[in-house]
Order: C-alpha cells, then structure tokens, then sequence
C-alpha cells in the first residue's frame, strides 16, 4: 500500500522563547516491509541549523536549533511510504517454541541473537517487574509455539484492558496500567514488551501512524488519524513479528513504522530544550494517512 | 638477618620493618632498597621536630594555593584542605620504564576499545564482550555512537590505579576513562615538595612532570577543527565540584579558559563562550563534567551542567570534547573479565600489565562462585555513580551479606567481584613518626603522536590507618608526591614553545566568561558591603566606648546608622558597649555580616583561577576571621568590642590594596573596581543621609560630624585641613566633594566613570554619551553642581537640600547598578524540556 502522510505538530508557549534545541523522531525508515519513497521536514519559525541524521537504532533523526523568538513552534513533516504485509504472518502456530526460543535468547552466539539481547534487558520506561511476568506466565509454557502464546497475550491485553486516552500521560509507569487496566497504545505496547522481556524475549517498541477508515458511506475527516505504537518482537533465528496490542492484531500494509528503539523515550516524535516559554505550553497534533 | 632500623637511621625518624609481604621500602631480607636510602636517610637527619615544622609550611603553602577538596559528606565545611603527606612515594627510574610500557599498550587498548565499541562493535557482534555487559551498562551512551576524534586516538586521557601486587608487581585494579581527576593535585604535590624541601628534591634525581602537562596542551591544541586561534576551555560543573581546584589550577597552568554551563552556549551547530564583547567559539573543551551530564537535549535531561545542543556540535565536528562523550563506558569493571580476549582481538596479543581477577555476575559460573565466596571478595557496581559504593565482603555483617546477596541476584549484570587486594605498604608522617600505610598509585596517560605520554609517577594515595580498606580521596585518604628516581640527573626539558597558534589572551582579558566578571564585580560590592558595616560598628563601639555618655537622641541616631548600613532591625536602646554586643549576639547583624562576606567568599571561588597566591592568602584571613567572628562576641567580657573587628578590617583592607596593586588593568579588574566604587558611594550616602540630614544642637552636632569622619577615615587629614572642631560644611567638602580624597564620593563617581569608559559600547554611539557613561555624568554633575551653603541650610530642622541631594544620589547609583547589570552580564532564561517526564534514557 502507498500513502502519504502529513504530521503536524504544533506547540504554543505562554512566553517568548528565545531560543530552542529539538531532536525529532518523525520521519519514517525503510524496513524490511516498508520503503519510504520521499520526506521532508518543514519547521516554522526557520530554523538557524537542521541536521538529518540517523541515530544509533537506525532511525531517521531530525536535530533542529532556533534561534529567533517565538511564541509558537510548528513541524510539519509530510512523507510517501509504500508499506507492505509481515513476511510468514499466516500461520502463527509452526515454528518456534517458547522454550526454544528462550534457549537461544539465553545461549546462540549468533550475530543476530547477541544484537536482539538489546531489547531484552531493562530500559528506562520499562523496568522488570513480577506482576507482569504473572500476567503472562500461563501462555508461555515450553511447548508453546511462540507466535501463538504471543498472538495470545496480545488478546489478553486487548480483553483486559480498556483504551481510555484520559486514563494515561506518557509518563504513566506501567505499574499504574496494571492497576487501573486502562490506556492508550503506548501503555499497552510497553506493557506487552515487560511481559515478553519477563519471558525471557527481546521486544522492541514501534512508533508510527495507522491509517484509520472513515465508517462506511463517509468521508474521511481531515487530521483524523493519529500516531500509534505497537512492539515487535524476535524469535531467533526467524527475525522479527509486530504485534498491535490496542487493535489484537499483528501489524499489517495499514501500520506505517516511524521509528524503534527500546521504548518510548528511544523515539519521542519530539523533545528538546527551550529557552523560556513559561508553564504548560499547549501542544496539538494532527495527522493525515491518505492511500495513493 | 634482621638488622635494627636504628643501626640504619641513627637519627630520631626511623621507619620500622613492616611486618609480613608489602613493605615498598625493605627488600626480602630487610634491606632498604637502593632508591629509597637517601631519602630516608635525609628525613632520619632531619628529625621529627624539623619534618613537622617541614609539614606545617606545606600545609600552609597549599592553603595559600587555595588547594582544597571538597567532601560531599560534609555538609558543614565541604572545603578541606588539600592533604599531603611530605614523604614521597620513591620509583625506581628502572621499575617505572617497565611500568610506563604497560601503560603505553594499556592505553593503545583501551583506545582501541573505545573506537570499537562506538564504531564497528567488532568484539559484541563476536561475542568477545557479552552483549549484557555492554547493553546494561549507563555508561553506554547510545546518543554518541558514530562519533570520532580526529587524530589517532579517541581516548584523549586515561587515568590508571595501580597497587603492588603480594611479589610487589605492580597491578591494575581500575581505569579512569571518563574524565580523570588527580593530574592537577599531582602538580600541585610536587609544586610544594620542591618548595619544601628544596636540596633533597634537587639532590634525588627526580622525572620532571612539565613534559606531562605540555603533552596535554599540545595534544589539545592538536585537536582544534580549526587551524588557527583555537580556543579551548576546561569545563567544570563548578565550585561545590569535590576536584574544583584542580579545574582551576589545570585551566591556569595549561592556558586555558575554565568555563561553566551558563558560559557557553551552542548556535549554528558551534559551541561559543558569552564574554563581554559577545561570543567566541570555542574548539576544544576539556571536560570535567560527566558525559551523561553534557548536553540536556539528547542526554541526562534534567543537567544543569551541560550545554543544549553540545552534542549536535561535537557530531558536526565543529567541537572537539575530550574525552569524548561516551568515554565513561570504559570503566565498566566487567571489561577486566575478558581482557585477555579483548587484548588477544585487538592488539594480537595479552596486556603486559596485569589486571586484577575480576568475576562478572552476569555470567552463571562466576556468579556461583561470587554467591559462595562472598566474604573473601569485594563486590562492585559495574557503575560507577556517588552514592552506590562498593561493599567488602570481610566487612559485612551476617544480615548485610544476605542483603548483599539479595542484591547481586535481583540484578547480577550490574554486579562484579575482585579479590580483596593487599596493598603495599609505604611510610607515612603521622603522630611525629613515620608508619606504614597501605597505598595506591593513580598513573595518567595523554595521547600523543603515535602512543601514550605517561606522567612519570602519578599521584599516590594512602590510608589514613594502617588497616585502611577502601582508600580514597573522598573517604578522606592522604596524598603523596611520587618520585620516579633516575640514578642520572635528567636532561632537561626542552622548552616547546613554537609559537603555537593558541589566542594569546589580550591584556583587557576581552574574553572572560561574563560570568567570572559579574563574581568580580559582586565580590567588590560585597567586600566593600561588609567593610562599610564593620566601620560604623567600630565607630558605635568607640562612641559607646567614650569618655562623654551620648544622649538618647545620639544612640537612636546611631542605632539607626548600624541598622541602616547593615540592612537589620535593631530594637531597644543603645545604652552602652554592652547592649551592642548583645545585639550582635542575637544574629542578625553578625550575620548580616557574614552573609556578605560568605557572598564574597563565594564569588573568589567562582573566579578562583584569576587570584594569585597573595589573594588567596588574604581570602583565607578573612575566612579565619569570619569563622571567629561569633565566637568573638560570645565573649562578653570584651574590654574594647570594636578591636574584634579590627582583623576583619584590616583584611579587607589588605584585599583591596592586593587587586589594585597585582591585579591588570583588564576588564576583570574594572568591574570589581566599579563594584567597589558603586557600592562605596552608596554606603557613604547613606551613612550621610541617615547622620546628617537633620540639623541637631551643639556638642552633639560635632559628634556625629565626627563619628561619620572616623567612620568614612577622614577624621586625620580634616584634623589636618581644618583643626580641632568640625563643621558640616568642611566636612562635607571632605567627604562629598574632594576629588583627592578616596573615600568622597565624588572620587566613586568619577573612577567609575573612567571604568565605564573602557568598557565595550554597544555601536551606534558616535558622540552622543552611551547609558552607562550618561549616568556616571549625571551623578558626578548632581554632586558637582551642588553648593555647600544650600545644602547646610536649615529648613525647619533639615538640611532639606543634603537630604535630597543624597536621596537622587542613591537612586541613581542603584540604576547604574541595574544597567551595568543588564548591559554586560548574561541573563540565561530558564530552561525546560519541550516534553517532560521522569524519564532518563540510557
């Protein structure tokens, strides 16, 4: 599927600030799945330096430096990505088992098995915790395929767990999801990455956009869509499977891939330092996936 | 054969046999070793007595230096002083060279380490370093991967600790990658051992450090992206920062400009330093600053240490950090497990050097042992942060080692073990006699063309007993020189001045931080802020103190002078000596005081490297004295309670002659001057409005005429000029309006108008007077154009025309104070992150 995509960002500061330091995380990778045919980032005020860089995960990173006053900050980053299916999505139930798997997590010397280890230990918005390897124990017993007790824990979030956007901020700790069983995809990627890290599994965190459908007989509406996350997780030796925990799917043509890392923080679309600004400067996002 | 050390050392010092392996000084059989009889021959001569006196001058020498230390423990005085122990630790030149080798090859490994790890991840991918130990690691910083040094090192500086193994080999037992600390204090150690003891030093043959320092410099200076005028500065995360003084001693000796996080900022993707005429880039900047802490965009976000954007320089190669930003992951211990391998990858070959036996938790077989062996080992975090220390087995009670254990198993990546290491032993002065304590060698490495330069020796550190487990400067261990002896007298070092292109700093000092400007011109202000109320405290003692009793209305004026100039209330009358000195019991004038004098004492530090010796000398008198200055008046038999203030005069004093006679006349000079000035102005003003602005009845009159005389030193040459009996007016005339005089204000006036003169002007100013300049006229026309006779005159009990002078006089001064402030200083807007969270990514 080919789309193009707008992504504005828009923030409005209570004070001047003078000068500003960001990094962004808006620009889509090519991936295995996916190619990203052409992007371009605009920010208003102009910016005094931008660089395009990719960072360590192998994701594209926007830095940009303002050095005018303003009172408000806009990115707009608009792209063509021509996304495809996972490769092997159609039976969940052949390949690997769990204990297979966290045998060679623990033991493969392989290049590909030392890389995923990355994603397996502890990172700052995903610390290991017991309830969460409680969550999921049941489903990963040794003879288990994976992708199934995988495919299985990501009803088991989709059924336990309410989406609630008041519910949650993104500096929600995944304990407090456990406890109130309510979020937005961000929560449930994270939570379904800690359960998967729990089972002893490397599973990274996807940020990117889905393309949503209008209900049947009417148009869509402009800025509609918006920014989603979901995980992807490594079974050694057959690669990588994402898994969207807030639809109970696997990733399809429809889930445009931003960026990944280890979680959240990895790939924030946008972060930076500013330079006066007040409290509470008010932030709106709008995004438009459209098919070409 | 045991032989009597008395047989050795016939004089008073001797140094006992140590018992067991580890003695540095005696051979197996008890012999003393070849390089270490001389020296211990001369302290034997010598004698307890004379060595302490030696020791006493040493410890003065490094006060004077301002060598400190600063304890985080210590809450109440951070700042210690610098500990030396004057016996040097002794190398034998033969000893040291195969020393210096290893840690040439050490080096080249570590370097090579580094570049891999950021770069190829060669020994990851191979399984060579476990992918745990690298991955879990906070030293790993991600955001730097990719970056590189130019030049043939990535590694800038490597710091080394070494002990003596149980055959006396010596023995690595850590690295120091980010950004090592103690190659300043070394300096500093020997500067004051050649001082001390002059012909023993001479006469002992010793490696020269310079060669060391010159290396760094030049090695720096090679770094610059930029061929010509390079700057570079030494960041420091400031004054509470535990090795301060080194940065500052370090910027000084090298050259360099010691900078802050609010000195420099990042435009257009370079790094520049805010001084008075604007920004200047800066090309290389030796850190002090932990990287995480380096830049709040991409790394630690909530620093206050860093600078936003640093890292988007550094990646544009517009700025060379060193060392480099990630270089910290190199201390992670678990490297020493698999340094044989890691070697073997890399060089082709093992260290010569060895390391000591580490285990890693994070492999199962090695955390069986650790789990059985706890109480023989030593158990480390893999990170290095303050508050997370290492914990000795032996140590540990049964309740604590369970815990321990606990620990290890919740997390075992983070965690490795070593033996408990037995250091060597080497003679220390304590209690009048020399005894042995255990010791470590911290050695330093700067990258040079092809290799390592290795400063010969390094700073040794000792326990404070002799049982001492974990020495460190921070548990408050002692430091040694170390003498790496030749059985030649060295050749000396060729002077390697060629011209480089480093900036030659004008005389102005054009380009010091603002900040170093705005301390200087605060530290004036306070300085000559707490001098104003000691004179009028001094002059209300005497008063007090005198032979003729003051009338109420007298002791209310005063009352009023003190609480005016000292900005405190003072409630009840004034009666006599006593009543003051319990007012000043109750705090808040004494503190008042003292508020400004620590304000002051704060400001020397931040500009610690522009005072010389003589300054800091002076600093400390009055540190003395402050720190005296309640228990002074918890005395209250005082016979004269103002000749308790007379030290912290006198000091003050002397600080003031200092600057203005060692100081250039560059813009440092200028703003502590026009603080000195402004703040002198006002204070006077004050003290005239408050005294003389209502007109009061003879004798009482010429007493306070006479009091503000004493207080404003004018009493003697009026006494001169005029006689006997004061008079308003001439007093004025002294005091107001005699240029000659430096203590009249119209003097303040017009030195500060000559300062403001030489200061850079925004453009855009061809005749017409610039603001600054504007108001130091406006003042000096205000006083100038005033006429005696009118102001003198009585309006209904008021010398209504003084009293207005005055007051004007004193709104401007605090407007000149508001826009000198505004013109030349920098006013950092407060930071924040776009997106806020509790969040740290590593």
């Amino acid at each position: 599927m080919r789309y193009r995509i707008r992504h504005i960002t828009e923030y409005r500061y209570a004070n001047r600030v003078s000068h500003c330091y960001n990094l962004a995380h808006m620009i889509p990778r090519s991936t295995r799945r996916q190619t990203c045919i052409n992007s371009r980032i605009d920010v208003s005020p102009t910016v005094a330096q931008g660089t395009r860089r990719t960072d360590y995960f192998g994701n594209s990173a926007y830095h940009f430096e303002i050095q005018k006053p303003h009172r408000e900050l806009v990115i707009t980053s608009s792209c063509e990505v021509e996304t495809g299916s996972q490769i092997g999505d159609a039976n969940l139930d052949i390949g690997r088992t769990c204990g297979e798997a966290r045998k060679q997590m623990a033991r493969a010397r392989s290049e590909d098995v030392i890389l995923a280890r990355e994603y397996q230990l502890e990172s700052s918005m995903i610390r290991a915790d017991d309830q969460l390897r409680d969550f999921a124990k049941d489903l990963f017993s040794d003879e288990r395929p994976l992708l199934t007790a995988v495919s299985d824990l990501t009803q088991r979030i989709f059924e336990e767990f309410s989406y609630s956007p008041a519910a949650t901020t993104i500096a929600t700790p995944i304990a407090e999801v456990m406890a109130s069983r309510k979020g937005v995809c961000q929560d449930f990627a994270h939570l379904q990455i800690g359960c998967l890290r729990a089972m002893g599994f490397a599973a990274k965190y996807v940020s990117g956009y889905l393309e949503t459908l209008p209900p049947p007989g009417q148009e869509k509406m402009v800025g509609a869509d918006a920014t989603h996350a979901w995980l992807s997780i490594y079974s050694p030796g057959e690669g990588w499977f994402e898994f969207d925990p807030t639809n109970n799917t696997m990733a399809g043509e429809q889930h445009i891939i931003t960026a990944w890392g280890r979680d959240f923080y990895d790939v924030t679309p946008l972060r930076g330092v500013i330079f006066g600004g007040g409290s509470d400067p008010a932030m709106t996002v709008s995004v438009d996936v459209t098919r070409i | 054969m045991s032989i009597d050390p008395a047989v050795i050392l016939p004089a008073g010092l001797s140094y006992p046999p140590v018992a067991g392996n580890g003695d540095e000084v005696r051979d197996n059989e008890g012999h003393i070793l070849p390089h270490w009889s001389y020296l211990l021959e001369s302290i034997a001569e010598l004698g307890p007595e004379a060595f302490s006196e030696r020791q006493a001058k040493a410890l003065r020498i490094l006060r004077d230096d301002g060598a400190t230390y600063n304890i985080y423990s210590d809450a109440k005085s951070p700042s210690r002083i610098w500990n030396l122990d004057l016996v040097p630790n002794i190398i034998s030149s033969d000893e040291w060279g195969a020393v210096e080798a290893g840690l040439q090859e050490r080096g080249e490994l570590f370097n090579l380490l580094l570049r891999d790890i950021y770069g190829p991840g060669k020994l990851l991918r191979q399984g060579i370093i476990p992918a745990e130990a690298l991955f879990s690691h906070r030293g790993f910083l991600r955001a730097c991967h990719g970056i590189t040094v130019p030049g043939e090192h990535e590694l800038i500086l490597h710091g080394v600790d070494l002990i003596r193994d149980d055959d006396g080999k010596m023995l690595v037992i850590g690295d120091r990658t980010q950004s090592p600390s103690g190659a300043g204090y070394a300096l500093e150690n020997r500067t004051v051992m050649s001082r001390v003891f002059p012909s023993l030093f001479r006469d002992s043959h010793v490696h020269r450090l310079a060669a060391f320092f010159q290396q760094l410099r030049n090695k720096l200076i090679s770094l610059s992206p930029h061929s010509s005028r390079s700057r570079i500065a030494v960041l420091t995360p400031g004054p509470r920062n535990e090795t301060y003084f080194e940065h500052a001693y370090l910027a000084n000796y090298l050259g360099f400009y010691l900078v802050q996080s609010d000195d420099l900022v990042v435009r257009n993707g370079f790094l520049w330093m805010k001084s008075l005429d604007g920004l200047n880039r800066v090309d290389v900047l030796l850190r002090r600053v932990d990287d995480w802490y380096c830049d709040p965009v991409e790394l630690r976000s909530d620093s206050r240490l860093g600078v936003a954007g640093l890292l988007e320089a550094v990646r544009a190669g517009n700025l060379i950090v060193a060392n480099p930003l990630g270089s910290g992951v190199l201390e992670n211990p678990v490297f020493l497990r698999y340094l044989p391998d890691i070697s073997k990858a890399l060089l082709g070959r093992e260290l010569r050097l060895p390391s000591v036996q580490t285990h890693w938790c994070g492999e199962p077989e090695d955390l069986a042992y650790v789990l059985e062996h706890l109480p023989e080992l030593v158990i480390k975090p893999i990170y290095r942060t303050s508050g997370i220390s290492s914990s000795a087995g032996a140590l540990l009670t049964q309740a604590e080692l369970v815990e321990l254990r606990l620990r290890i198993l919740a997390n075992p990546a983070q965690y490795v073990a070593q033996p408990v290491m037995a250091a060597s032993y080497l003679p220390s002065f304590q209690d009048n006699q020399l005894l042995p304590r255990p010791a470590i060698l911290r050695s330093f490495a700067v990258a040079s063309n092809n290799s390592y330069s290795i400063m010969p020796g390094g700073l040794t550190r000792v326990g404070g007993t002799e049982s001492e487990f974990i020495i460190s400067s921070q548990s408050g261990a002692n430091s040694k020189d170390t003498w790496v002896v030749a059985s030649e007298p060295e050749r000396l070092l060729e002077s390697n001045s060629r011209g480089d292109d480093l900036q030659i700093r004008e005389a102005e000092n054009i380009n010091l931080p603002s900040r170093v400007l705005e301390n200087l011109y605060w530290m004036g202000r306070y300085a000559e802020r707490a001098e104003a109320s000691l004179r009028i405290l001094r002059t209300t003692f005497m008063l007090l103190n005198g032979e003729e009793p003051l009338t109420p209305r007298l002791r209310q004026k005063f009352r009023a002078a003190v609480a005016k100039v000292t900005t405190t209330v003072l409630v009840g009358d004034l009666i006599s000596d006593q009543d003051l000195v319990r007012q000043l019991q109750d705090g808040a004038v004494l503190s008042s005081i003292a508020n400004n004098l620590n304000s002051m004492l704060f400001c020397a530090d931040e500009t610690k490297e522009l005072l010389s010796s003589d300054t800091y000398r002076v600093i400390n008198d009055i540190r003395d004295a402050l720190a005296d200055l309640n228990s002074t008046f918890t005395v209250a038999r005082l016979s004269a309670p103002e000749e308790a203030l007379d030290p912290l005069v006198t000091a003050l004093m002397a600080l003031s002659g200092l600057n203005h006679e060692s100081m250039i006349r560059g813009f440092g000079w200028r703003f502590m001057e026009l603080g000195r000035r402004l703040e002198r102005a006002t204070q006077s003003s004050a003290l005239m409005n408050c005294l003389l602005s209502t007109v009061l009845p003879e004798p009482e009159q010429s007493r306070v005429n006479e009091a503000l005389l004493l207080t404003l030193e004018g009493l003697i040459s009026y006494r001169r000029r005029y006689g006997a009996r004061t008079a308003i007016q001439t007093s004025l005339d002294l005091v107001l309006l005699d240029g000659d005089n430096p203590r009249s204000i119209i003097y303040q006036l017009t030195q500060m108008l000559a300062h403001v003169r030489k200061l850079p002007n925004s453009k855009g100013y061809l005749h017409e007077l610039p603001p600054a300049e504007r108001i130091m006229v406006e003042g000096s026309a205000l006083v100038r154009l005033s006429s005696l006779n009118d102001m003198c005159a009585d309006v209904d009990g008021t010398r209504l025309q003084l009293k207005n002078v005055l007051t004007e006089l004193e709104a401007l001064l605090l407007r000149a104070s508001d826009m000198i402030t505004d013109r030349y200083f920098d006013h950092r807007e407060q930071s924040q992150q776009l997106v806020s969270s509790q969040w740290e990514g590593v």
